[in-house]
Order: C-alpha cells, then structure tokens, then sequence
C-alpha cells in the first residue's frame, strides 16, 4: 500500500448492509475519509489504527509461545470448551474456527441476538419468504415498516436499497413506491410515509393476526381503530406488485420485542404470497454474522447454538454458549473475532474461566484472559468473503496492509491443536 | 506418507464402457494420478481379484453445493438431527476429519464422505445463481473427496432477457460466456425459461413455450434457442441443461416434447425427465408419459437427459422453479422457503416424503423406471435423483438395484399405490434387467461423455485415477454401497470400506472465450440494477485452470 491511495469498490461491514461501493481514502498508513459518508461506516472504520500485541496472562510474549498456550489450554479442556463466533472476521477465518471446534469437540456459537434466534427457530418450523436486497430494490411497490427506521442502524438501506434507487420494475423510484410506517411504542417508522400507523406494544400481535386474516379471507370482527388501519394496510399490500415488509431481526440491546413477532411477521409475509408476491427483509447487524450463521449451517446443519460434545454437531437453542459459560459448564473459552461487544458477558465468566481471544483488539478487552492475539480487521487489514444481511457473500477489499491475519493465527492453532490431540509434533 | 505413485489394481473384473471393456479381468495401473498403460514390475499393486473394477461415479445433476442447499438445511434441523455422522477415522497423515450431518441434504464435509463412500469422485451442483456463485465455491472448498462444479442459472437472467427481447443474441452469447468466467462455473443451466421471472413479476408462472414473460416481447422458446444455440456457439463441453416449463403438472409431456423439438438438430441436456413426463391434465388423471417422451429421445441422438427418479422415502425439493415449490407448499401444507434472488432467479425449497402408497409419488417412481427401462441408449440417458428432489443421492445404490433386479422392483411395485399405474409400461410388466457395464454407463462413462469431460468416466491411459473398487454380493444394492475401494486422483481414499483419506477435489471450471466488447454494457446494467459493485461480482481466484475447451 502507497503511503497515499484511493480504494475502490471496498465492502463495509459497519452493519448488515454490507455496502460494496465505498471509496477509501488511505494516507500514510491511515484511513482518512470514506465515500459516500456515512456515520457508521465512518465509525466501523476509524483511522483504521488496531493494536498488535500478543499476551500470556497479561504480558507480552512471542506468537509461538502465546499460540502452544492456547492449545495447551484447549486441548486440555477438550469436550468442554466454548467457541464463539464473534464480528468482525471473514468466512475463511469463521471456517477455520469451526474445524477447531469440532477437533475439540466444543459448543460453538455465534453472537446473534435472541431476537434473531428466535427468526432463525420460526423459520426452521415455518420456512420464510424472503429476497436479496437488489430485487427490493428493484421490484417493491409498497414497503410497510414494521416498528423500525432503517437510518439510525443501517444508514444507506433506504437510499440504497428500498427506497430511493430506481428499478426495473419501479422506474420512477421513490415516486413509484408507497410506504406504510408502522409505529410499535416507541419503535417507530420511518418519515415521510403515505401511511402511518400506530400500535401499542400488547396490539402487536393482534395486529398481525388480524393482517393475516385479511389476507386469508377470514371474516373479521369489529375493530378497534388501530386494527381496523392495519386491516386496510393489510389490503394496500396485498394490491401490491411486490411488497416488502421491512423489520429489525436484531434489536440488540435495546428491551426484548415480544417473542412473537418474528413468527407473526414471517407468517404475515408468506401469507401474502397468495394475493400477490412478497418478501420479509429482515435486518441484520453487521461485522460478517451472517457469514458465521452461513458457514455454521453448512458445515453443521444448523445456524447457531452447536455443540460437538458428542463427536458430531447437535442443536442446543435452548442452552446458548454463553448461557452454558457463565453457569460454570465450560473449561476454557475461545473467542474469535471482535470482543467488545462480549466484554460484559465474558467478564464474569473469565474470573474462573481461562480465556482465549484471537481477533480484532483482543489485546485491549478488560478482563483476565489466558492469551490475547491481536489480528486486523476483516474488510479493514485483512480480505476473504463477508456476508450481507441477505445472504449475499460479497469480496472484501483490505484498504490496509500489515496487520496479523486471522485467518494464518487460527490454522497455526489448528495444527497447534491437531498435533496435541493426535500425539504427533507439529 | 503421500500416496503412492504408482499402483497396479491386480485380477479385479474390469466395467470400462468408454473403452469397450466389459468384464474383463485385467489389471489397472496407475502413476502419478492417472491411469497407464502399464507399470515396471514390481509396482505396489492391490489385489481386486472376485472384485468389480469401474471409474468413479459421475453425478451430472445433484444439489449439493449452493446458498439454496443452505436454505434447506436451515429448514431440516429434525432431519439432521436423527442422523449424525461422526468423523471417519482417517489416517493420522491427513487434516483433522470433521463430523457433520445427514438427511437429505447432508452438511458438507458429510455430504463429500459419503458420496466417496459411494465410489462417487465427480459432482456437479446443478443450479446456482451466478450472484451467489462464491457461496457455492465456498462449499465446495468444505466438500472433500469430489471433483466438483456449478451450473449457473441464465433461463431468467434479467440482461439475457433484455438481449433476447432487442434480439441481439450475438451480446446473448457474449453475456453468457462472461457470466460463466466470472462465476467459475462448468455449464448453463435454464430452469423454467420465464417462469421464474412470470413468478417474481406478479405473472405466477408461463405454461407454454410461446407464453409472453411478463406481458414482454420475451417467450420461454426464444430463451430456449437463445441459450441452446450461445452454449453450441461458445463450445462448451456440456450443452445447455435444461429444465423444462411446466415441472410436476399433469399433461407436462406435451411442453416437454416441444421443448425438445423446438432445439431439434442442436445439442442440448434435458434434466430430471421423470418430473417432465406426465400425462393426463384437463380432467384427465395422471399417468405416464414416458414412454412417448423416451421415443422421442432414443430417435434423437443430439438430446441427452438424466431421469431424476423418485425414491420412496424422505425428500428435500429445492429448485430455482419458485412458482413450482409454492404450489407445493400449498398442495402439502409443508414448510416452505421462497427466495428471489435479484436480476437472476429464484429458489423454492419445500421438504416432502415420497411415500409408496401415495398415488402420485407411486406415479413418479414408475415414471422415472420407465425412463430407464425403456431408453435404448445408456449413453444418453444417464442416472440422477435431481439429489434431493426425487431422493437423496444416498439412494443410489438401491436404485441401481431396482434396474438390474426385476425381482426386486416387482416387490416394490406390489407394494406401490396402483391407482394411476395402470396402462404405464412398469405395470404391464418390463422384463428388461441393466447389466453391470449398463450400470458402468449410466453412473460414470455416459455422464463423464455427456459434460464433455475426457478424463473422466473410463479407465485408458491418461483419464484421471478415479477408480472404484466394489466386491460382489448377491445383493446389488449392498455391493454398491459399500466400495471395497475408491481410489481418488491414484490415491486410495477408501480402504476395505472405509473412508482413510479425504483430498479436496478439482473445481471444474470452463472460461470460454467471449466478446469483451459486451462488458460496457452489462456494467452499465450493473450500475442501474444491481445492488453489488461490477468488479464485486466475479469469483475472482480459484484453485487449478479452467477445463481447456475445444
């Protein structure tokens, strides 16, 4: 990398949009600017400085000896150890980080949301209907917004994906779409709507049995008034060409929604396949967890929640891993990728059970850990394949070089591993 | 310790219909991944004598490798979870050997196991979105023991569409060999022309080949010609795959028939002819077809096809043929999956059983015999399940058995619905038997001649080392199950039935030449449609050359 460079196209993973157009501009070593602007992007981003330290029990040591440690303590532990799929690496490091489970026959699990997981259940009884965000783009007449504005979480959605952009099937673009905002308590719709809807938080599921009925021809009762405009709503989408249903699958931090939603949205979205054609685009966070749920699910059969305890993989949605961590059922921990945002959740765990961390600013997570391997970020330092919210993979193109790579650090642990488990050096 | 160079397969009763060898007891040698001539003496050798020596199996179509196979495992967790597979006990030379999941659509690593546990080293995923070709090459990567490859999806391809409709079919071709360049993909595949696009267009489906798409100047036929004709023009080794309009309607034989006449003179592959040769339709019940789509195809030597035989027992459906799974769903009341994939496809996923004393699927399964039994050409008319559809490729064994045992298809059949059997060549009874070489032909050498693939299917000098060892049992079924030994690229990955090594296979891959002068223009499609960047889309960089084509 010159000391100053444009990079074109790059893939951000800020959130699940996972935009693929953004021009990056490096000097000296730094990112300095990125194109179109975007506050996540731009947060997701930074200066692209990461740390590059290697600990053992909080000091500094050589990558060989951090990486013997960490297989040590593995493979010691094997048959109860925690692997978590976290932000922020690419596919090839998330594959590598499975074979590694299941040499230690670990629990493995990702870092989606309950709310998510409870989509990913709904859809394993129900199936859903759903399509890449192009074919939102490029089809959808009328779009309902269920309790989510799109700008604050994934900023360029609207204006790249649903909303404004021209289509082939809606060449007007804006003009040629009507959007029905559905406000939920506090969880509201997007502006500027055609038609707005509000729904108390215990509506909520009423609202979509009723929509549902519609749609299904039932006779309906007497309405209340915030029923009967999602009735009508219910009979504006199904005049659609192509309708599109928009909600958060992952709410994240903010208070739980009702557990039912997932299923009555899904439920909603096939329904209206009948009348007319239709799609769930379910949001999705960022940093490449859809890769992780995709990889998972082709290397196990399932999306989440693994455990290869027995010698193959099992479904345990019930007992998530870092549930099974902090009732003191692991031995050891590895988290792959970006800790950050599992500080809080590690931190009890880690008072008594040894940690390691390989991934983006491991080095600076604070709580007690075993090792701590610093690597760069996939899509920032580090490329492979990251996927978008709908499932898309798409290229990453590292704007920056130099910082220790993931995927290399995870495969040296793997052989580390093998070789302890079959007797053989390495 | 590597696997040996050389190695001479000694006494074994050698299938090699490629090179008209039929059960002939001779030795085969092997030296640095391919079969020789012949060995010094004192060449490791493994003795095969009483044993049963064929190239490995080539699968033409199966789904095995895709985002829409993901979709479907998603959708499986019950299937996976009562059947478990644990990681075969490889030799310690080898990476760390992984465990998995079975059912119908097994995860990955399994889905490769057992394939190789089959005597099968060749496979190819018969349906991918080109937008979602990185995901089927990531698969592959996690697919071990296979030489492996994709066909990419262009019967709905909104820029192909555009071309046929303005008539510039000369940018038509140009397109298609950008597309499979940049997707590392094998072969073009058509799914329902149209009707995927008439699906996600509010138009549902087309029901004939003259049918306007979407109220366009745009019909299933021209697709047909555009695409048969640009797969002819680039020399691909593989002619256009096609799946016909109007898959798992009564009376669809007629759509087929002409599909087949309308590319007439032109090569082209007809998949999962079992799904495309039904009678009846307007009032009438169902009933075969096959035996008038079968005449067609023993006159015709320029089509080929692949039955897609229905296995009684579970099923996973998954097709780019939305409109299709949707009427399933509502038709069963299953689970059911539908993803429209933009400017492309789409992908319909419903999992079903198969169950012998259903009428229809009774019907199925006679029709997908029928094809087979009464085809005068094993070259032409090769083996599949469309793996998961009509069955899982794990049924393979029992289905050579019911085409080489009458008496066991007899018992089967007694025990099948025969409500819409009766005037179907099966009920009336057909003697026919296929012979081992029959079964050589229609598993390895007609498949690996029909994707044009030299070093495949037989056993002269030169064709790549994949040989399939099987000891014989008077159950056809067993014996094909369980290979004695399955030799991968001249190394023995499966030793006295079990799997010891697991080498990652080929991607076969072809990168035809093509007029670039075409690119600006898709570019500026992109630009305007497509919600991933230009130079996001090609696969970029994968393992070993494309296929030489010519």
């Amino acid at each position: 990398m010159s000391p100053a460079a444009r990079l074109a196209p790059v893939t951000c993973l800020g959130c699940g949009c996972a935009c693929d157009d953004l021009t990056v501009q490096v000097a000296d070593g730094r990112i300095v600017d990125i194109a179109p602007p975007c506050p996540l992007g731009r947060a997701w981003f930074g200066d692209g400085a990461v740390p590059a330290r290697i600990l053992r029990v909080g000091k500094d040591a050589p990558l060989e000896a951090a990486l013997a440690d960490a297989a040590d303590t593995l493979t010691g532990a094997r048959g109860r150890v925690l692997v978590v799929l976290a932000p922020d690496v690419s596919l090839q490091a998330q594959r590598t980080a499975l074979a590694l489970a299941d040499l230690l026959r670990a629990t493995v699990d990702t870092t989606t949301s309950e709310p998510a997981a409870s989509g990913l259940l709904v859809a394993q009884r129900r199936g859903r209907t759903a399509a890449t965000l192009g074919e939102v783009r490029n089809r959808a007449d009328v779009l309902l917004f269920w309790g989510i504005d799109p700008n604050p979480r994934y900023p360029r959605y609207l204006s790249r994906y649903a909303l404004d952009p021209r289509g082939t099937h809606v060449p007007t673009g804006r003009a040629g779409r009507t959007v029905i905002s559905v406000s939920v308590g506090q969880d509201r719709g997007p502006a500027g709507a055609e038609v707005e809807i509000a729904l108390a938080p215990d509506q909520e599921i009423t609202a979509l049995s009723v929509m549902r009925a519609v749609v299904l021809e039932h006779p309906l009762g007497e309405l209340s008034p915030p029923l009967a405009a999602a009735a009508d709503a219910a009979a504006r989408l199904m005049r659609a060409r192509y309708a599109v249903i928009v909600h958060e699958a992952e709410p994240g931090v903010e208070p739980a929604r009702d557990p039912y939603r997932a299923e009555g949205l899904l439920a909603f979205a096939q329904a209206l396949n009948g009348p007319t054609r239709a799609a769930l685009s379910s949001l999705r966070a960022g940093g490449n967890r859809s890769g992780a749920e995709a990889a998972l699910t082709w290397q196990t059969g399932y999306p989440m929640a693994v455990s290869y305890r027995a010698g193959y993989p099992q479904f345990t949605p019930a007992r998530r891993g870092l549930a099974a961590a902090l009732a003191g059922e692991v031995a050891a921990i590895l988290v792959v990728g970006a800790v950050a945002s599992l500080a809080a959740a590690l931190a009890e765990a880690a008072g008594r059970t040894p940690v390691v961390v390989i991934g983006p600013r491991a080095s600076e997570a604070a709580f007690p850990m075993r090792v701590a391997i610093d690597t760069g970020v996939a899509g920032i330092h580090e490329g492979g394949t990251a996927y978008r919210m709908d499932d898309v993979p798409l290229p990453l193109r590292p704007p920056l070089a130099g910082a220790r790579r993931a995927v290399e650090t995870l495969a040296a642990l793997l052989g580390a591993v093998h070789a302890r488990t079959t007797g053989r050096t390495p | 310790m590597s696997a040996p160079d050389r190695l001479r397969i000694t006494g074994g009763t050698v299938y090699d219909p490629a090179n008209g060898v039929d059960g002939e007891v001779r030795d085969v040698c092997i030296e640095a991944g391919r079969i020789v001539e012949q060995l010094p003496a004192g060449a490791p050798s493994l003795d095969a004598r009483g044993m049963v020596v064929m190239p490995g199996g080539v699968d033409i179509h199966s789904h095995f490798a895709s985002s829409s196979c993901n979709h479907a495992r998603r959708l499986i967790p019950d299937e996976h979870a009562t059947d478990p597979a644990p990681a075969p006990p490889l030799r310690e030379d080898e990476p760390p050997a992984r465990s998995g999941t079975g059912g119908s659509v097994p995860s990955t690593f399994t889905t490769g196991y057992r394939y190789a546990g089959l005597g099968y080293t060749t496979a190819f995923d018969a349906a991918v979105a080109p937008l979602l070709a990185r995901h089927s090459h990531a698969e592959l990567d996690d697919t071990p023991c296979l030489d492996g490859g994709i066909f990419v999806l262009m019967g709905n391809d909104e820029y192909l569409l555009r071309q046929i409709e303005a008539g510039e079919r000369d940018r038509a071709r140009d397109y298609a060999g950008w597309l499979l360049q940049s997707t590392g993909a094998y072969a073009v595949k058509i799914v329902n022309p149209g009707g995927i696009e008439a699906w996600k267009s509010g138009q549902r489906n087309v029901t004939g080949l003259d049918d306007a798409v979407s109220g366009r100047k745009l019909t299933p036929r021209a697709i047909l010609e555009t695409l048969a004709d640009a797969t002819n023009a680039l020399r691909l080794p593989h002619p256009v795959h096609i799946h016909c309009n109007n898959l798992g309607v009564a009376g669809n034989y007629a759509t087929t028939l002409a599909s087949m006449e309308t590319l007439a003179g032109r090569r082209a592959h007809f998949t999962h002819l079992q799904f495309h040769s039904y009678g009846g339709g307007d009032g009438m019940p169902w009933s075969s077809a096959a035996a008038k789509v079968i005449e067609y195809v023993n006159r015709h030597p320029e089509v080929s096809a692949d039955v897609g035989q229905v296995m009684f027992g579970p099923g996973t459906t998954i097709t780019a043929d939305a409109p299709v799974e949707y009427l399933l769903h509502k038709s069963s009341g299953r689970r059911w999956t539908n993803i429209d994939i933009e400017l492309e496809t789409g992908c319909g996923i419903v999992p079903l059983t198969y169950k012998d004393k259903a009428a229809v699927s009774a019907l199925q399964w006679a029709i997908g015999l029928e094809l087979f039994l009464l085809s005068e050409d094993p070259w032409r008319v090769v083996l599949s399940t469309d793996h998961p559809n009509g069955g899982s490729f794990q049924s393979y064994p029992a289905l050579i058995q019911l085409l080489m045992d009458r008496s066991v298809r007899d018992e089967q059949l007694k025990l099948a619905n025969p409500k819409l059997l009766g005037g179907g060549a099966l009920a009336d009874g057909l003697a026919r038997e296929y012979t081992l070489n029959e079964i050589a032909i229609v598993t390895r050498a007609g498949p690996a001649r029909l994707l044009g693939l030299r070093d495949k299917g037989h056993l002269g000098p030169g064709a790549d080392a994949d040989v399939t060892i099987y000891g014989r049992d008077p159950d056809i079924a067993t014996m094909f199950s369980t290979p004695r030994y399955v030799i991968k690229d001249g190394a023995v990955i499966v030793e006295e039935g079990q799997l010891r090594r697991a080498p990652i296979g080929r991607r076969l891959r072809v990168a035809p030449g093509y007029d670039e002068a075409v690119l600006p223009d898709v570019r500026r499609h992109f630009d305007a449609y497509a919600s991933v960047a230009f130079e996001n889309y090609p696969v970029g960089e994968l393992p070993g050359e494309p296929l030489a084509i010519g």
